[in-house]
């Protein structure tokens, strides 16, 4: 489904990614961890062309998206993409936000859209809300407003970046869950966490990336509990 | 000293009707060039938006020249100026068709449309990059992303600045007398040099002029407030 | 244009001295100057009232710059120019008129530029003054305003070339500075307005947009070498 192939990213002088490669097959949950400025939001924007890079390739469907001619709107309506800070968009309601893509994109009729659009909402248990502004929301309901929002154009893919990152403790649980059931309804994911506890609930894979380059990966159980995978436990010793 | 406040010899008869044929002229003035610089500040915007260099620096150097240059020597530019550049039948058109009111228009509008392009840069410029990404991120393409995200938002936020500047316009409007428009302050002389009442007479002309500034000033007030948005 | 420049540089310059008062672009720095120097005292003031705890002297302030900003620069001039003869005693000159002028109209709006600055300080200064002992006047001489006016100094600056742009309005009450300078000389030579006007106009300009960019500069370091404070953008009428 994705296949990132020898990526490389510079910023200036400064190497973000270095031959990143691997594969996300379709069905499969991918996690990334490592620590910051360790480039796994840099790999997971490079899907969407939200980063551009310099060298490889990142496939997405057997298309390469750095290509030319590719129609990148398109291929994003395919992907959805959950950002660490929401980005809701404030000057339209929660369910407002849902229905842009619907009718502007997907071409469909307003009834039609909200129909659509409350029944995502209600997926993620917030039907309630639908009419209310983002500002009076709670930072868990914005994100799970973010996640109704890519989910409602039916994408192929999810990637989360750092979905709770930027949340209060006690919503952290809200979101995981509404991932935790699509993960579970067999959705292609790649998600970047710290929350190893989600990750080993949840990934078929996790990839430990340090310095722009995913130095240990293997399954959840594996690498967190065998001393194969030195760095990473130092890693999970310093962040636990 | 002596001096009897005397409103009356002021306000009473054809001294009244000069005061509100010069208000008529300055609200006429106002409302002229703030269409002129509205539609020319968003020419400028969207010019300012191709990406391409000398179109950028075209926009720059309109706005650089009409921040720096006073208003006043804008204006005489544009009335002692222009005119003797344009062929005799023009002129002659100006001169018949209410030269003074259409020069200071111009040279008001153009003046305040270099603020207003800025003004709307600003608000465009003040919406996080996120914004944009999150609405290409669903399949939005730049325009799509542009009208339906950046600038409704940049507009909410443009708009007290905006409002200003149409305070400003308005206040602007009294150079117009320096070139023969008979907007309030020229009416104002006009009335002083009939009745030699100083006093009231300028006092009549400050009150009318404060009472549509702090109109305005409660316009920005209030629009500021209802359209705050907070942050998601 | 070049002959028209060459020929009357320095009526541009200096106005009708030797053979009259000093005028031209001498002239309208002299007063932006002396006008922005003398309203200085008034501004701080105005300021501090304006953020005092006592509602009286707020909103009397308040309501000092509200009218001011309420008002087109050419009434205030009108109203200097006809009632300053009265306060003072004598006749008053257009230079001078246009400084007493310039000097209320423009403490008004510098006291907005230095009551943003003021408050535009971290809350911590002011709790630390206060935990010291320091006093209202010893604080906000030696902590408050140093830092607020350094903070300010880029709308300062701005403040300045709009006084300069200001000064133009001179005409309207013959003092002689730059503009009045140039409608002479159309007067005379009464062919080339265009000419005459853009040479005004383009002196302003160099003029103007050399301190703007001083401005920028002095933003650039201060915001490189400081705690972000936010500096207004102030947008100013003429």
């Amino acid at each position: 489904m994705i296949r990132f192939e020898n990526v490389d990213k510079w910023y200036g002088p400064m190497q973000a990614l270095a031959g990143v490669s691997g594969e996300v097959r379709r069905g499969e949950v991918k996690v990334l961890v490592g620590p910051s400025g360790c480039g796994k939001s840099t790999l997971i924007r490079t899907v969407t062309r939200l980063e551009a890079i310099q060298g490889g390739r990142v496939l997405v469907d057997g298309v390469d998206v750095g290509a030319r001619g590719v129609n990148i709107n398109r291929l994003r309506q395919r992907v959805g993409f959950v950002f660490q800070a929401y980005n809701l968009f404030p000057h339209l309601s929660a369910i407002g936000n849902i229905t842009l893509g619907l009718t502007k994109l997907r071409k469909m009729g307003k009834a039609e859209a909200r129909e659509r659009a409350l029944a995502e909402l209600a997926r993620v248990g917030l039907a309630a809300k639908a009419e209310e502004m983002p500002g009076k929301l709670s930072g868990g309901q914005r994100q799970r407003v973010a996640i109704a929002r890519s989910l409602a154009m039916d994408p192929e893919v999810m990637l989360f970046d750092e979905p709770t990152s930027a949340l209060d403790p006690e919503m952290v649980g809200e979101v995981l869950a509404a991932i935790k059931q699509l993960a579970t309804n067999g959705m292609t994911m790649i998600c970047v966490t710290h929350e190893m506890g989600f990750a080993r609930e949840v990934a078929d894979e996790v990839w430990f990336m340090e310095r722009g380059a995913v130095v240990e990966r293997g399954r959840p159980a594996d690498l967190i509990n065998s001393s194969a995978h030195p760095r990473l436990q130092r890693f999970l010793r310093t962040f636990a | 000293m002596g001096y009897i406040f005397d409103l009356r010899g002021v306000l009473s008869g054809q001294y009244f009707d000069w005061f509100m044929i010069g208000l008529a002229v300055t609200i006429a003035l106002t409302c002229a060039a703030w269409c002129l610089a509205m539609t020319m500040g968003i020419i400028l915007t969207l010019i300012r938006m191709i990406p391409f260099r000398p179109f950028e620096w075209f926009v720059a150097l309109y706005v650089e020249y009409h921040r720096n240059v006073p208003l006043l020597v804008q204006i005489f530019v544009w009335y002692f100026g222009v005119p003797s550049l344009l062929p005799r039948p023009a002129r002659q058109w100006i001169n018949g068709h209410h030269g003074e009111f259409l020069l200071a228009t111009i040279a008001l509008g153009l003046a305040a449309a270099a603020y207003v392009a800025e003004d709307i840069r600003s608000g465009i410029r003040s919406i996080p990059k996120a914004q944009n990404e999150a609405a290409r991120s669903i399949g939005l393409g730049y325009l799509g992303a542009m009208g339906y995200v950046v600038l409704p938002q940049a507009i909410r936020i443009a708009v007290p600045p905006l409002i200003n500047q149409t305070l400003l316009l308005f206040k602007n409007t009294s150079l117009a007398m320096a070139i023969g428009v008979g907007e309030l302050t020229y009416r104002t002389r006009e009335v002083e040099s009939y009745t030699f009442k100083t006093f009231e007479a300028f006092a009549v002309a400050t009150a009318i002029y404060l009472a549509i500034s702090f109109g305005i000033m409660a316009c920005g007030a209030y629009a500021g407030r209802r359209l705050k948005l907070e942050n998601a | 244009m070049l002959e028209i420049l060459q020929n009357n540089w320095l009526l541009f310059l200096v106005g009708q001295y030797p053979h009259g008062p000093i005028g031209g672009l001498t002239m309208t720095l002299f007063m932006a100057l002396t006008a922005l120097a003398l309203c200085f005292p008034f501004a701080i003031c105005l300021a501090l009232a304006r953020l005092s705890p006592y509602r009286w002297l707020r909103l009397s302030a308040t309501a000092i710059v509200h009218t001011v900003r309420g008002l087109p620069l050419i009434m205030f001039i009108f109203w200097t120019y006809f009632f300053s003869p009265l306060i003072i005693g004598r006749a008053v000159g257009g230079v001078e008129t246009l400084i007493i002028a310039l000097v209320v109209y423009e403490a008004a709006y510098l006291s907005e530029i230095i009551r943003a600055g003021i408050q535009g300080l971290p809350k911590g200064q002011f709790e630390a003054a206060s935990a010291l002992g320091l006093g209202y006047w010893t604080t906000t001489w030696k902590i408050v305003l140093p830092q607020a006016l350094h903070n300010m100094l880029p709308s300062m600056v701005s403040q300045f070339v709009s006084t300069i742009k200001e000064t133009s309005l001179g005409y309207v009450i013959s003092a002689h500075e730059m503009t009045f300078a140039a409608s002479q000389v159309n007067n005379v030579l009464l062919t080339q307005p265009f000419e005459v006007y853009a040479i005004l106009a383009l002196t302003y300009f160099v003029l103007c947009f050399a301190l703007t960019s001083l401005a920028r500069y002095i933003e650039r370091r201060i915001s490189a070498g400081r705690v972000a404070v936010a500096t207004p953008a102030v947008a100013v009428a003429v």
